[in-house]
């Protein structure tokens, strides 16, 4: 059987039909247009304040929500029926993926209006926005798929989102120098790097390092949710 | 290509748990077959290994003349309609949002569901929301998002459990004209009433082993009670036995003008299942 474009835009629309009545997500997609609202009327501004909304439209839209659609699917049952579809693996992750996908770049487009953020180099900028897309979306499903219900993915989730999200601020408060390194591998890290070295014109190569970083995030996130997902899907 | 489903000596095992022991039967086209039998007899396992939910521990499993281990999943779940125990919808979207998902799914022409929806006697509730619709009208969308995409084979597991009379009413319908169309219907229950209302052969399925495969009316007349129920004179029942004797006591009674009801005393397939099983169902 096929690709077929057609399963992932009906997955895609059923998605946009539920999220329109969906009062619990729309309200949760709110919260980083409200900080970046915040940071972009505050006076002082530091390449920190710029990025720190994007992070948070990445951990909350890409991340949590995508955690949320899943496991609701999961404990609706309503994933059985997709699973018993002819849509394949594959339609089935991108289809559910999409949504999150498409919210979370328009709250990132929209964070960066807010926030007054000048982009400096967009192509570089695209990039590494891409790639944290496709690992924070891979740990949304992950963190969905673990999950039974919605209401356990705040509870499997927040320690993850804690972490992506607050990572910075949590490596400057617990004193430990192993918890900050490992601060330091993650995607969050890697962007506000990317981020910092891009406004600054660094050459250096640390961009390159921090891209090569992201990559491998993808490649990991991507192969941990694909197993998840075909262990998980039909009764043992 | 008479039989679509052949299953030799089915096992599942569970732990140290054997669910299904040597499980053989075979399911010819066209017809609805019903798999008998009480909660946790493995009517659901059996369910779930045929529609490749479930791998099986041992034995053999046919469907179309392939062996069901070779067939590619995906090719092999359009060419059958599902309805588990579980079975939901998007309470969100409407009774119509729901169904043209699967019309892309199965990639049949979205005027498919204004068809099936009838079939169900749904159509006038098409844009009611999930939601706002009975457990019986949900259960028939999801009966008519199972033939959307007229399959070959409907597997049915326990399709009107905790339905009222008038909604289990339209689902027989709808099952009568979908057989009617062609498409063989695998169906499990434990109501004996709705196998002999829909069923053309049943198995009885007991711990994990079919104890008896016949149809309804083999079977009626294999355990009948050779016995005749008669109402005479005032109301007096009374119990004549099958044979010359009884004959001539039924036509004393006609001749004097007593004889009120006559009743044949043929067991319901429920009765045959306690006899055999000791059992309730």
């Amino acid at each position: 059987m096929t690709f077929s474009l057609r399963r992932v835009s009906a997955i895609l629309l059923k998605d946009w039909y539920d999220l329109l009545k969906n009062s619990y997500i729309l309200f949760t997609l709110a919260f980083p247009l409200l900080f970046a609202v915040w940071l972009g009327n505050m006076d002082v501004k530091s390449s920190y304040s710029f990025v720190f909304p994007i992070n948070l439209a990445l951990v909350i839209c890409g991340c949590f929500v995508q955690a949320a659609m899943v496991a609701e699917e999961k404990e609706k049952s309503t994933l059985r029926g997709l699973l018993l579809s002819p849509a394949t693996t594959l339609e089935i992750l991108i289809g559910k993926s999409a949504l999150s996908a498409i919210v979370t770049l328009v709250v990132i487009v929209a964070s960066i209006f807010l926030t007054g953020f000048k982009v400096p180099s967009l192509p570089l900028f695209s990039l590494s926005i891409l790639l944290c897309l496709i690992i924070y979306i891979a740990i949304g499903t992950l963190l969905g798929l673990l999950s039974r219900t919605v209401m356990e993915t705040a509870i499997i989730g927040m320690p993850v989102l804690t972490l992506l999200g607050m990572g910075s601020v949590l490596k400057e408060t617990i004193d430990n120098k192993i918890f900050a390194k490992v601060v330091d591998f993650l995607p969050s890290e890697q962007f506000n790097q990317i981020a910092m070295n891009i406004s600054q014109s660094d050459n250096s190569g640390n961009t390159g390092k921090s891209l090569l970083i992201l990559l491998v995030w993808v490649i990991v996130s991507l192969a941990i949710t694909v197993i998840t997902y075909n262990r998980r899907r039909f009764d043992k | 290509m008479n039989n679509v489903i052949e299953v030799k000596n089915l096992t599942k095992v569970f732990g140290n748990k054997v669910v299904l022991k040597d499980v053989t039967f075979e399911v010819k086209k066209g017809e609805t077959f019903g798999f008998l039998g009480p909660s946790g007899s493995g009517k659901t396992t059996t369910i779930k290994i045929l529609t490749s939910q479930l791998i099986h521990t041992k034995g053999e499993v046919t469907i179309f003349d392939e062996s069901l281990q070779k067939k590619t999943t995906k090719d092999y779940l359009k060419k059958v309609g599902i309805l588990t125990d579980n079975s939901t919808l998007y309470e969100r979207l409407s009774v119509y949002q729901n169904l043209l998902l699967y019309c892309k799914l199965y990639e049949v022409s979205a005027s498919r569901i204004n068809e099936v929806l009838e079939d169900v006697n749904l159509l006038s509730d098409k844009k009611t929301i999930v939601q706002k619709l009975s457990k019986g009208m949900r259960q028939r969308v999801v009966l008519a998002r199972a033939f959307l995409h007229k399959p070959k084979i409907l597997f049915l597991d326990e399709p009107t459990s905790a339905l009222d009379p008038v909604n289990t009413k339209h689902i027989y319908k709808g099952l009568r004209k979908l057989n009617e169309q062609g498409t063989t219907i695998f169906l499990t229950t434990h109501d004996m009433v709705e196998a002999e209302e829909l069923c053309d052969r049943v198995a009885f399925l007991h711990q994990g082993e079919i104890k008896l495969l016949d149809t309804p009316k083999n079977l009626r007349l294999k355990f009948s009670r050779k016995s005749i129920s008669l109402i005479v004179g005032e109301g007096n029942s009374i119990t004549v036995k099958n044979d010359e004797q009884g004959a001539k006591q039924i036509s004393d009674y006609m001749k004097n003008g007593q004889l009120l009801s006559i009743h044949s005393n043929e067991p319901t397939l429920g009765d045959i299942f306690v006899q055999l099983t000791g059992s309730e169902l």
